[in-house]
């Protein structure tokens, strides 16, 4: 008994740790509003009001779902909001639109070739709705067990009794499905589904009977009637999958485990043809519709020309997402050739683009994004501190100011002080060096370093 | 849907004996696969399965009408959630003049157990009184003649922790399965199966 105890406390704390802030959380969508006018600050976005209203733009194309094969290049300086506005598409977008996000370098793999793995980017931001009748589990749950061997290594084992009004029954839970709760945080007294065949678990509320078991709940918690009758039930039930999905599901040697270990290879063209002639079918019989999604490509100018050129053919298919790219470079060189070209980016692939320009923030925008990231990783700044705060990140580089805002927060918390003060930022100021204090203090000491030939190589950056 | 026998007569039909067993295949058309294992001691059906066809995966698998079900060793099941194996299991087993389900794993005494004809469903409804089991039954076979159920056919007994529930056969299906045995009868069986076999 006394390890099923420390099971659950363990349990809790593995469900905590999925929510961490990372450098976009605080956005939760394009900050637009119905006409779709960029607002000055507004869900978590500040400024760059042109290049929001563009992407808006483009937002209101995707959903209307007509135009295939669409590119749109985020351009400009490192830290000026590019990957944010991407970030606030997919946010705007929603759950079920598919938006797929990459860097440009994750497409060099030795397990399958690039322009595979463009595919697979392409194919992933293409989303099916499919009408499908499907073994359901709907109930409320009653218990809860999840049990794991003391060793802390091995399967876990888990149990889940749910109930409707009629019937009561105990499930086995399988290594994945444990996860998904524990992800889902199911607890005893939800209403929820779950899709026998993909395991996929939907919550639908929590129950009515249990509804004074806190005095305070959350705005969003909902309370549902317990389901009615058997507990296993054919439903017809709507589902979107993209075609990558639908791809692997299929392609013989790999079978469906292979979403789970993300291990899929390279599927063959003739899988794909297949696929999309199914597809093709299933549409035209009402069964299916498209929903083409968006794919982002961070650090566009990563890709090689092959790549380029794949991409060209790629986006005249009529199944084609709208593509994102974002680049920080200027005139570079197009990686795997020799010549120059705006953004390294061939210019015929350019010419099928629509440019959208990000500029530098002002001052005052600065301050926004900056308090806005206060507020996201709870930090009591003062004024003061911020208007600090906010020099260094003109003169440095906003990147380097969001830094600081952790760790001179930690520096306050030392001192036992409720906010964060002038004193804290100059201290982390000097603890942590911006990039340029650093080149300088290379270039003093150079020296004393290793490998300081002055004929050094440059890095190739490009 | 048009009427049972006649879609047992069009259907493209092949048999293979083994022992006391004649497993019959019928092909529907339109994708729709029906299997019978027939007892020829006794000529009752002790089997019938239908493949099933799934949209997205090309690999369908066995729904099982009556008699026991298969055993799923399959790994990739286990990954998601199945019932427990102390959970009541529903099986069918007809007999010459009834049709019987059995239902596992129900400890609970005879009083709990309330079977209903429920005539809108076309079913019967499996209650109990604490509120630990519910189901509903289709009864496939009288569906196909387009049957309704009675209450006065439905008997239940309760033994060794499971819940018998038997239904008298009307005299349209028992008309029916004579006909459709007539027909089984008459596939020439293939030969497979019962060669001789000769280990050194």
């Amino acid at each position: 008994m006394a390890s099923a105890a420390a099971a659950k406390i363990a349990e809790v704390r593995e469900t905590t740790r999925v929510e961490r802030i990372g450098a976009h959380s605080h956005i939760r969508g394009l900050g637009l509003d119905e006409s779709l006018e960029a607002r000055h600050v507004s869900q978590g976005m500040v400024g760059q009001m042109s290049a929001r209203r563009a992407i808006g733009i483009v937002l209101k194309m995707v959903r209307d779902g007509r135009i295939a094969g669409r590119a749109v290049l985020l351009a400009g300086q490192p830290g000026t909001g590019k990957t944010a506005i991407a970030t606030a598409l997919a946010a705007a977008l929603g759950h079920d639109t598919p938006f797929t996000s990459m860097a440009g370098s994750e497409i060099y793999s030795l397990e399958m070739g690039k322009t595979e793995a463009l595919t697979q980017a392409i194919r992933k931001s293409i989303g099916v709705r499919i009408k499908e009748e499907s073994e359901i589990i709907e109930g409320e749950v009653v218990e809860v067990q999840i049990e794991r061997p003391a060793t802390g290594v091995g399967t876990k084992v888990g149990k889940l009794i749910l109930k409707t009004t009629e019937m009561e029954t105990v499930y086995d839970l399988g290594g994945k499905m444990i996860d998904s709760i524990l992800k889902e945080k199911v607890q005893s007294g939800d209403v929820i589904t779950i899709d026998k065949a993909t395991g996929k678990i939907t919550r639908l509320g929590r129950s009515f009977a249990r509804a004074r078991d806190y005095d305070a709940t959350g705005q969003q918690t909902r309370f549902v009637q317990c389901p009615e009758g058997e507990l296993q039930k054919r439903k017809e039930v709507v589902h979107t999958v993209t075609l990558h999905e639908i791809d692997v599901i299929n392609s013989r040697t790999h079978g469906f485990l292979a979403l789970f270990s993300g291990d899929t290879g390279e599927i063959k063209p003739e899988v794909r043809e297949q696929i999309n002639g199914k597809v093709a079918e299933w549409r035209e019989e009402g069964k299916a519709e498209m929903i083409p999604g968006v794919l982002f490509i961070d650090e566009v100018h990563m890709l090689d020309i092959e790549c380029f050129s794949f991409l060209n053919r790629a986006l005249e298919n009529e199944m084609a997402p709208i593509v994102i790219m974002a680049t920080n470079r200027g005139i570079t060189r197009i990686r795997g050739t020799n010549y120059k070209s705006p953004h390294g980016i061939p210019l015929d692939l350019l010419d099928r683009m629509i440019i959208v320009p990000t500029s530098p923030y002002e001052e005052k925008e600065l301050r926004e994004i900056l308090s806005i990231r206060c507020e996201e990783e709870d930090c009591q700044m003062s004024d003061n501190a911020l208007t600090v705060l906010t020099r260094i990140s003109k003169e440095t580089s906003l990147r380097y100011g969001m830094q600081l805002i952790m760790t001179s927060s930690l520096i306050a918390r030392k001192r036992k002080a409720a906010e964060v003060d002038v004193e804290d930022i100059k201290r982390a100021y000097q603890l942590f060096f911006d990039e340029g204090r650093s080149v300088q203090f290379l270039k003093e000491y150079q020296q004393e370093f290793m490998f300081n030939e002055e004929d050094a190589i440059e890095m190739d950056t490009s | 849907m048009t009427d049972w026998l006649s879609q047992v007569k069009n259907a493209k039909k092949s048999c293979m004996v083994q022992n006391n067993l004649k497993k019959v295949h019928y092909d529907f058309g339109n994708g729709r696969e029906m299997v019978e294992e027939y007892n020829t001691d006794t000529n009752v059906v002790t089997r019938r399965a239908w493949k099933l066809k799934n949209g997205m995966d090309a690999e369908g698998e066995w729904d099982i009408e009556l008699g026991d079900p298969e055993v799923n060793f399959n790994k990739e099941q286990l990954l998601f959630i199945k019932e427990s194996s102390t959970q009541p299991v529903v099986t069918r087993r007809n007999t010459r003049i009834n049709l019987e389900w059995r239902i596992r794993n129900l400890p609970y005494p005879i009083e709990t157990y309330s079977v209903v004809v429920d005539e809108e469903k076309k079913s019967l409804v499996v209650r109990t009184t604490n509120k630990k089991y519910y189901k509903v039954l289709r009864i496939p076979e009288l569906d196909r003649l387009y049957l309704q159920p009675v209450q006065e056919a439905v008997r239940i007994t309760h033994k060794f922790n499971t819940l018998i529930i038997t239904y008298k056969k009307p005299k349209q299906l028992l008309e029916l399965e004579k006909n459709v045995l007539e027909e089984v009868n008459k596939i020439k069986p293939n030969n497979y199966g019962d060669m001789d076999c000769k280990p050194s």
